[in-house]
């Protein structure tokens, strides 16, 4: 269960306030949607799940299965289960993709004490689960991201999250820069992980994409903090209605 | 008017060196003759400084504080293994090998049985007949104005003269160690020459090494100057690799290179944490529709210092070059690349780019990039680029989120970063070996750090 308690982040080098008292909790098996306006805190509240550090929590906490991860770093985050589906995912000029993805299969199983994967396992799993989000293992060969379309950047995203199978999974609009069809691929991707084992945050402006991937819950974040929350209707309201009811003074 | 100079020691040291050994350097009258003008070149340029513009970054002269002994009859002996050691990865490879052992041919290391096509003579073998191993279309460029060109000629004790025959593919590299032993602290001169027939593929690799236990460093003078007088023939086909992993030594080389129509040339310098190296190219376009490839990989540390600079003269029309050099420094290392490139008048439908780039892990390390056209022909196009950056966070960071600790992101990155480079080199095996001493040394730096 993710449990954030009355959360206050501010950016690390001006302490402007981002995220005034944020209060969540998303249980096991439920996907949590995060809808908000441009500058709500969407995108921070899910660098600093990570552990980015160009934020600083100045108060509050964030429990993942009953522990504060607040003192961990990112890699160790990663091995307790958390993923974030990066908004733009990075290009990385010389490392081949099925090198990191090895690399951080291996780096998390060891975390967790348990032995690397052998090649031919490896292979194995990357083929079928990449078969089925379209990602051919060719395209693993090539650098991580590099050249690759909006489309098959979010894809490779999904392939990871598969392949690392993480506990609380975090996408950051998901849905930004794909067409109909891509949205439908990373949607069936994400709607393959959906497990009772797993807690999932989609966070994303539109609602288009609670379409594909129907949450359980819905929040409206704005001026830092949870404005209202409700179920998947919630969403189909603010299509409607926008995020001028909530864009007011705190 | 000129103002003298006074000699520094190590200038006075060369001068008293000279006078000790040129009797006993080999070859005869003529060859005494051809050592004593150069060595007159030397006395009255010095050691290049701070004021000579092409060694404006490496001021040998203040940096070179003593020189070595030279002993024309030193005969060290070394056990094979030992010399595998010293060569790591690059002992895996199948190769032709010739092997120079503190600047003096090695009969018993070096590979007996040679494939036809290849013709190997050690230098003093050839000096013994004549000096036309060192003169006419066998001299270095930049005899007269280039100090470190004529410390070599007036001080090379051996080296060899390797000669490939026209149309032949060479299966097997070329390997030249170039290998440093003992405690004592010596100056080493080697000179080769390379003549490659027209229409002949080969490999060639210089392995500049140390074994175990030659402890003697840069400040007590150890100093290895080699060059190397390289023809290639119409349309052959050369990779040529220098591999630098000589800790604590000064290494100064040349390379003096005439390449013919059609030909391509690939030369790649790899430097691993040398005191100080100077790797310098001199190439000139001999012949139309040629292809230069350049490329390097510098890894330094400490207060080591490496310097790539290469003077191209595209001297006739249609002719490529490409310059990548990518390096990594730390603590207050320094990388230095200077990539001339000159097209002159006739040289028209000239392509040339250059690009240096380095990593930079401490504040305190310095690149210098230096990249140069001159151009006096119109219709061509050329290119220069350099960048310099710390390890970009963002990457970092993407690896981290992954579960990837921060020493292996950082690790994976520059291997990636210099492996750029380092995948110029088409010789598949070579290149793997360079690959693991990049790797080693980024492995070295992660553990120091830890």
């Amino acid at each position: 269960m993710l449990e954030i308690k009355d959360l206050h982040v501010s950016l690390e080098e001006e302490g402007t306030e981002i995220i005034k008292g944020l209060s969540l909790t998303v249980p096991k098996g439920e996907v949590h949607a995060i809808m908000g306006p441009n500058g709500s805190g969407k995108s921070t509240l899910a660098n600093v799940l990570a552990g980015r550090d160009d934020y600083e929590v100045t108060s509050g906490n964030i429990l993942w299965n009953g522990e504060s991860v607040l003192e961990m770093e990112p890699e160790e985050r990663a091995a307790a289960g958390i993923f974030l589906a990066f908004q733009y995912p990075i290009e990385i000029p010389g490392v081949a993709g099925l090198t990191f993805l090895r690399t951080a299969m291996n780096a998390q199983r060891k975390a967790r004490g348990e032995g690397e994967l052998s090649t031919p396992d490896f292979l194995k799993t990357v083929k079928a689960k990449g078969g089925e989000l379209n990602i051919d293992v060719e395209m693993l060969k090539r650098p991580v991201n590099v050249g690759f379309s909006g489309g098959e950047k979010k894809r490779s995203e999904i392939l990871q999250m598969a392949l690392l199978e993480p506990t609380l999974c975090v996408l950051d609009e998901t849905d930004s820069g794909l067409d109909i069809d891509a949205l439908r691929v990373v949607s069936e991707g994400v709607n393959a992980l959906r497990s009772p084992d797993r807690a999932m945050l989609v966070i994303t402006h539109y609602q288009r994409l609670l379409n594909h991937i129907v949450p359980d819950q819905v929040h409206v974040l704005a001026r830092g903090k949870i404005q209202k929350s409700g179920d998947k209707s919630l969403a189909l309201e603010l299509e409607k209605s926008g995020y001028a009811e909530f864009a007011g003074a705190a | 008017m000129n103002v003298a100079i006074a000699k520094t020691a190590a200038e006075k040291a060369l001068g008293e060196r000279f006078e000790d050994v040129h009797g006993k350097l080999p070859g005869g009258d003529d060859v005494a003759d051809v050592r004593r003008k150069a060595f007159g070149v030397l006395m009255a340029l010095g050691l290049p400084h701070r004021r000579v513009e092409e060694w404006k970054y490496t001021d040998l002269r203040a940096r070179l504080k003593s020189v070595g002994m030279i002993d024309p009859d030193h005969r060290a002996s070394l056990a094979a293994s030992k010399l595998d050691t010293a060569l790591g990865p690059l002992a895996d490879v199948q190769a032709v090998r010739v092997v120079l052992v503190d600047g003096v041919y090695s009969a018993e290391l070096s590979t007996r049985e040679l494939p036809d096509a290849i013709k190997i003579t050690p230098l003093s073998e050839a000096l013994a007949a004549d000096a036309s191993v060192l003169t006419g279309e066998n001299a270095l460029q930049r005899e007269a104005d280039e100090s470190v060109v004529a410390l070599n000629t007036a001080f090379a004790t051996d080296g060899a003269v390797i000669e490939i025959a026209t149309g032949a593919t060479v299966a097997k590299p070329i390997m030249l160690v170039q290998v440093r032993s003992g405690d004592e602290a010596r100056i080493s001169a080697t000179r080769n020459v390379v003549k490659v027939g027209a229409g002949a593929k080969v490999t060639l690799v210089e392995a500049i090494v140390s074994v175990g236990d030659a402890s003697a460093t840069a400040d007590d003078g150890a100093v290895l100057n080699t060059a190397t007088r390289i023809s290639v023939g119409d349309g052959a086909h050369v990779t040529h690799v220098s591999s630098n992993t000589d800790r604590g030594a000064v290494h100064l080389g040349t390379w003096s290179a005439d390449i013919g129509a059609e030909t391509v040339y690939r030369p790649f310098y790899f430097s691993a944490s040398p005191a100080l190296a100077r790797n310098q190219l001199f190439l000139t376009f001999a012949g139309e529709g040629a292809a230069l490839d350049a490329s390097g990989c510098f890894l330094a540390r400490g207060r080591e210092h490496i310097d790539n600079t290469l003077l191209i003269d595209h001297a006739v029309p249609a002719c490529e070059s490409r310059e990548l050099f990518k390096g990594v420094l730390d603590d207050t290392a320094r990388g230095i690349f200077q990539g001339k490139v000159v097209v002159r008048k006739i040289a028209q439908k000239t392509d040339g780019k250059q690009m240096a780039q380095a990593l930079m892990l401490s504040p305190t390390c310095e690149f210098d990039s230096k990249p140069e056209l001159e151009i006096y022909a119109d219709d061509v196009v050329c290119g220069h680029g350099s960048t310099c950056a710390e390890i970009d966070p963002d990457l970092v960071f993407y690896f981290r989120s992954r579960g990837i600790p921060e020493a292996t992101a950082r690790a994976l990155l520059m291997e990636s970063f210099v492996g750029e480079a380092i995948e110029q080199i088409e010789d598949e095996p070579v290149a793997d070996a360079i690959s693991e001493l990049a790797r080693g040394w980024l492995n070295d730096l992660r553990a120091d750090a830890a």
